[in-house]
């Protein structure tokens, strides 16, 4: 993620993930996009702007909002040849629609013995933090990643999220898109500079299922994902102050899970901090924690979760701001694995 | 020679103030005449802000700076 | 079925104040929040949905309701929350986020509960109706008395939720009316370019319910027929659909730019506002003076500053109240 460009031209996730539907669409005519308000109004979270214009309503289409039937669509479509985007709001909002992800998207290719094909992608919005309340806010990586069948990605940086996109858009198997609503780059849910930064403008993949090393350290590994990375980041940098060398590893995807980074770089720290918006219990923490366990790396002291604590996401800032993962409980987080060593 | 990046009178409509939420370019950076290099907000829209000429820019207000029609936000030379 | 002077007074009150309730909101949402729209910031952080025009929907069919009955509203819940008689000062005081909220805090304006008065709401769309249709029918297995009624928009009549708890309300004959607010708008999505249907109340037919379109924002209209709809229920004829043609006069939400309303369209919208037209009708049926209206607006605008007042004087809750009540 820093290769020069002569321009050094950046861009917020929001605009990286367009430029890249926009870029295969171009080349592609298979690619199409359907979902709530991402036609003319460019996306409730900006990452279809601009698509509408360019494309028409053809290949960018608002639907009702009746996400059973265009995410069902989806599948039919995908299983036919094309290559559907579709936008679910809100991740929250999967209840109405998941026999059609789960039960179908992610399952007709076992089914099918591997001759039908589902190449479409489903971008979703997650994350909160911003008073939305309990039905607007959940992160939910892990009830899509336990699911077989789908890969599941998250960008935090919109680098990863142009190339990301492209792999998942040119990936035969259906993906799970999860972006960050607080990363995006629309202002109104304040700005994470860290997330804006260089994209070249021609075309490049990200694998799906390669954790990347955001930050080098050696006394202690951050693990996560989406604003779990940026926490860390900042955890990283505070802990620096303390004279803590910690390494933060961005997991990218959720699935497939790249346990071999997250392994050898705790081999190398010899302790473990997990970091994560979804909630605590039974989610992408336990799964990493219980993966450098199983292999057996030796550690200086019990590993760490910071996750989401297991109650519905409440509305008051005092509560919520309160629940989310911070810099500051992952600092804490270290110091308690001290006290124990 | 140097020229200001200025925030356009016509970028929207009323005269409320706006808050640079990006930068699209590195500071020191190439740029040039017409790439967009900055997104602005004003309520909850955003408007892009384009670069006036061609240069290396140097970036004179962050992030979250709170800036108003006429402003100067860069320098390009 | 006509409404009595008082009904009407009722109704109109209760527009007055609900108006009156969201444009305090509007202006207090704001606040904290320029130049900088960041929603994080300001004394009611979050998204915020106001009913501006849509009163009409509530008052004119909440004003056959009792508490005991039950309503299940949608995201966008204040003016049916008041119409229903949710307690002013601890709804004001959820939106806020205090410790003396309907939920302590917890639900925040999508998520208006308020036991009392058998009142709740959600914030994801169509939901309602399976909810409503359910406690119509622990009505009827407990042979209590009291009809529910669900209110949802018409984006929502294409979830397949609809047409379930529809066909479900019929197969069981439930105690409950639909009521769908056509704003006309899904957030920028018009009803037309997503409903295959022209008036949703078309449907009913599917369901072998009657179907009752009300086309002008009327809340005498909207009395007449919801009267008619709550009264088929509380008999044990079965449920209705209504679909009401009212007025979004906001935006989806709060922060909304509404680029994609046709020129013209909010100055219509403001023309037809319910609350004049509906001042209009009172002076020309009842002789209501300016005098009566001035009292009445003062009369609502202090019920309404006094809700505003206790929820800015309350205390935030404790950080760690967030892990109660998620059990009982």
């Amino acid at each position: 993620m820093t290769q020069v460009q002569a321009k050094a031209r950046k861009l917020t996730i929001a605009r990286a993930m367009a430029e890249s539907i926009a870029m295969e669409m171009r080349t592609d005519d298979k690619v199409f996009v359907m979902g709530e308000d991402i036609g003319e109004l460019g996306g409730v979270f900006g990452n279809t702007r601009g698509l509408y214009k360019e494309f028409g309503s053809e290949r960018v289409k608002d639907t009702p909002i009746s996400e059973t039937a265009f995410i069902g669509a989806a599948v039919g479509a995908a299983s036919d040849g094309m290559k559907p985007i579709v936008e679910l709001m809100f991740v929250d909002f999967f209840g109405v629609c998941f026999d059609a992800i789960y039960n179908m998207m992610a399952k007709n290719t076992y089914f099918s013995g591997g001759e039908v094909n589902v190449p479409m992608v489903l971008m979703t919005s997650t994350g909160g933090g911003y008073s939305d309340g309990g039905q607007h806010s959940q992160c939910l990586h892990a009830t899509f990643a336990h699911l077989p069948g789908m890969k599941v990605v998250a960008p935090s940086n919109a680098y990863d999220a142009k190339g990301l996109m492209t792999a998942a858009i040119r990936d035969p198997n259906p993906v799970i898109f999860m972006f960050h609503k607080a990363l995006q780059g629309m202002g109104w849910l304040g700005t994470e500079k860290d997330a804006i930064v260089n994209v070249p403008e021609e075309v490049y993949e990200v694998p799906l299922g390669k954790a990347a090393i955001t930050r080098t350290g050696s006394d202690v590994t951050i693990v996560g994902i989406t604003s779990g990375v940026h926490h860390g980041l900042k955890a990283a940098r505070e802990l620096e102050q303390q004279g803590v060398s910690a390494e933060v590893v961005d997991l990218r995807s959720l699935v497939p899970l790249d346990r071999d980074t997250v392994i050898q770089s705790v081999r190398k720290t010899g302790r473990l901090i997990v970091v994560d918006e979804d909630y605590h219990s039974y989610g992408m923490t336990a799964e990493i924690i219980a993966s450098v366990t199983e292999a057996g790396v030796p550690m200086k002291a019990p590993p760490q979760r910071v996750a989401y604590p297991d109650i519905p996401i409440p509305f008051t800032p005092v509560m919520e701001q309160w629940a989310l993962p911070s810099a500051e409980k992952i600092v804490k987080a270290f110091a308690k694995m001290k006290e124990n060593e | 020679m140097s020229t200001d990046v200025l925030v356009p009178h016509d970028l929207w409509e009323e005269d409320d103030e706006a808050v640079i939420t990006s930068w699209l370019v590195n500071d020191g950076s190439e740029v040039s005449e017409g790439d967009m290099i900055a997104e602005l907000m004003v309520a909850k829209i955003q408007y892009e802000l384009l670069a006036p000429t061609s240069g290396t820019l140097s970036i004179q207000k962050d992030i979250d700076d709170v800036v108003a029609k006429g402003d100067c936000v860069a320098t390009i030379a | 079925m006509t409404p009595t002077q008082e009904q009407e007074l009722w109704m109109y009150r209760h527009m007055v104040v609900s108006r009156f309730f969201e444009e305090t909101i509007e202006t207090i949402y704001m606040e904290g929040k320029t130049p900088a729209f960041n929603m994080a910031k300001g004394p009611i952080p979050g998204e915020m949905h106001l009913s501006n025009g849509q009163e009409p929907c509530a008052v004119g069919v909440c004003a056959h309701l009792n508490s005991d009955d039950i309503v299940v509203s949608t995201h966008r819940p204040h003016h049916v929350a008041i119409a229903k008689g949710v307690d002013l000062k601890k709804m004001a005081a959820e939106i806020f986020g205090k410790k003396t909220g309907l939920s302590g805090g917890r639900g925040g304006h999508m998520h208006i509960f308020d036991a009392h008065v058998n009142f709740s709401c959600s914030g994801i769309i169509g939901e309602s109706v399976g909810v409503a249709a359910g406690a119509a029918l622990s009505r009827k297995m407990q042979g209590k008395p009291g009809v529910a009624v669900a209110y949802l928009g018409e984006g929502a009549a294409n979830q397949g939720a609809f047409h379930e708890a529809l066909n479900l309300a019929a197969v069981w004959k439930l105690p409950v009316v639909f009521v769908i607010e056509d704003n006309a708008w899904g957030i920028s999505v018009s009803k037309q370019a997503s409903t295959a249907v022209k008036y949703n109340s078309d449907r009913a037919s599917a369901y072998s319910m009657p179907g009752v379109h009300i086309p002008n924002n009327d809340p005498i209209e909207i009395f007449a027929k919801a009267g008619e709809a709550i009264e088929r229920a509380r008999n044990g004829e079965g449920p209705t659909l209504i679909e009401i043609e009212t007025s979004r006069l906001a935006g989806h939400f709060m922060g909304d730019a509404e680029a994609y309303r046709p020129a013209g369209e909010k100055e219509h919208l403001a023309e037809i506002d319910p609350i004049p037209g509906f001042k209009k009708r009172l002076q020309d049926q009842y002789q209501w003076t300016e005098a009566q209206d001035e009292a009445l607006r003062g009369q609502a605008r202090e019920l309404v500053d006094a809700a505003i007042q206790f929820a800015r004087d309350s205390d935030y809750p404790a950080p760690e109240e967030a892990l109660d009540k998620v059990f009982v």
